[in-house]
């Protein structure tokens, strides 16, 4: 845009013109707001791009009692901000989509499930860039797309640095506990709660010595199996927080070991197997 | 009148910040959380409120500049991932140069904003500078600190920020960040 030279203001306005313009056509036709009454209209053409971006010609009905999702409305801190998905469990699902409609890469997290997952409880903590909506979204088994929302305030998430020092952040990287909730009975579902050492650098956070931007090194998969059966499988990228902590419910019909692999943008992976029961933290 | 525009704006800020106490100015740059209540001044620079900037707009020639952050696509983002950013809605007519209102830019970066005021200004070191962000926000007034160092000397902070801006019901425009160094 070329709105250099005092005087131009002409010039300058038609440059922003065109600028508008094409970030409009860029965005799916959002347009230009002119007052705060508008948010609530920006919000819904935000989740209409959204949908049509992630789930191309499908239907997404409402939540219809299917899954709800809770986070605190406004979040202490918007790099670690909680978020609980549950599930009625009264149709089976395949997975479970986690969007935050203002963040730059909106899909948090897309958990798949395996048979030996208890499906109807999820905790995460995810990082949160402006106010916005978080959208929970259950696919059925027979391919419905129900979806649950929840606003949410908090600012900052995004560039906020991952800790005091990269390195340190980076030195036992991988690192994992798995802490199991309530007690073991053979054919019960319980629930699990896992711990991965991992900075997630979103490649928006400054080093505060080399003051550059640390380059971005994100988990990308996240798989737990138990005694080989799958319980879920996650795709995830810069959103989830700095040491993700994930809890999940799964089903052991006997003791047993649940095998946790995770890979990161840089092409490592992490793997640990934890006995169930006998390990309360790894 | 303008004055007048001018102290209700104040005033209908002021009551807000008077919940929150406004912190004293930093000697240098802040390098802390960037998201904080910030100082009811700026040394070497005048405070504006929304109502006197968009009179300030109409009737002088200025150069208005957002400091806010820009999300980074990062490069080993796989393909299949969604990035849509938001459209970044910002003052009619304002330059996006995110990153020049950091604590401590790279200094190829501070160099960019020197350049590039340098242009927008036409060398003129007394043309109106207005520097803005967020609400509760330092980047502002870190952009701002910089443009007087740098010798401007009718530099304006806007300490309200866009969301000031569009609460006090004014124009907004969808504007694309400047490549930054």
């Amino acid at each position: 845009m070329g709105l250099k030279k005092p005087g131009a203001r002409t010039g300058r306005a038609r440059a922003v013109l065109a600028v508008v313009l094409a970030g409009s056509a860029l965005l799916g036709g959002l347009h230009p707001a002119f007052a705060d009454e508008e948010d609530d209209q920006d919000r819904a053409a935000r989740w209409k791009q959204l949908q049509e971006s992630i789930f191309p010609h499908r239907q997404v009905l409402d939540s219809g009692g299917i899954i709800t999702v809770d986070a605190p409305p406004r979040a202490l801190d918007a790099a670690l901000v909680p978020v609980e998905l549950h599930m009625a469990g009264n149709k089976p699902l395949k997975g479970v989509y986690l969007i935050i409609d203002d963040n730059p890469a909106p899909m948090a997290a897309h958990f798949v499930f395996g048979p030996k997952a208890d499906p109807r409880d999820l905790k995460l903590r995810v990082r949160v860039n402006a106010y916005t909506n978080i959208h929970a979204i259950a696919e059925t088994q027979d391919g419905q797309l129900h979806a649950a929302t929840k606003f949410v305030k908090a600012a900052g998430g995004c560039s906020a640095p991952a800790g005091p020092d990269d390195n340190a952040a980076l030195a036992d990287i991988g690192r994992m506990k798995l802490r199991l909730m309530g007690d073991f009975n053979a054919g019960k579902p319980m629930q699990a709660q896992l711990m991965i050492r991992h900075p997630n650098f979103n490649g928006m956070q400054m080093n505060q010595i080399t003051r550059y931007f640390t380059p971005a090194r994100f988990i990308r998969t996240i798989d737990a199996t138990y005694d080989g059966g799958q319980v879920f499988h996650l795709d995830a990228d810069i959103s989830l927080s700095t040491d993700p902590v994930i809890t999940f419910g799964f089903v052991p019909h006997a003791k047993g070991q649940m095998k946790v692999v995770a890979h990161d943008s840089s092409n490592a992976t992490f793997d640990h197997s934890f006995d169930v029961p006998g390990t309360p933290s790894g | 009148m303008l004055a007048m525009v001018h102290a209700s704006a104040a005033g209908e800020s002021g009551a807000k910040v008077a919940a929150v106490a406004a912190p004293a100015e930093p000697d240098g740059f802040w390098n802390g959380p960037v998201n904080d209540p910030v100082p009811g001044t700026i040394k070497g620079g005048k405070v504006i409120h929304a109502q006197a900037l968009a009179a300030l707009l109409k009737h002088k020639n200025a150069v208005v500049v957002d400091v806010s952050n820009a999300p980074r696509r990062p490069e080993n983002l796989p393909a299949s991932s969604t990035w849509l950013p938001l459209p970044h809605h910002a003052i009619p007519g304002a330059i996006w140069i995110p990153g020049a209102g950091l604590g401590q830019p790279p200094p190829p970066l501070d160099q960019y904003f020197r350049e590039r005021l340098a242009k927008a200004t036409g060398n003129d070191m007394g043309l109106a500078l207005v520097l803005y962000c967020h609400q509760r926000c330092w980047l502002s007034w870190n952009g701002a600190k910089r443009a007087i160092q740098f010798g401007y000397r009718n530099v304006y902070w806007f300490p309200d920020g866009i969301e000031g801006w569009r609460k006090a019901k004014l124009p907004t425009a969808v504007v694309q960040p400047e490549v930054t160094p």
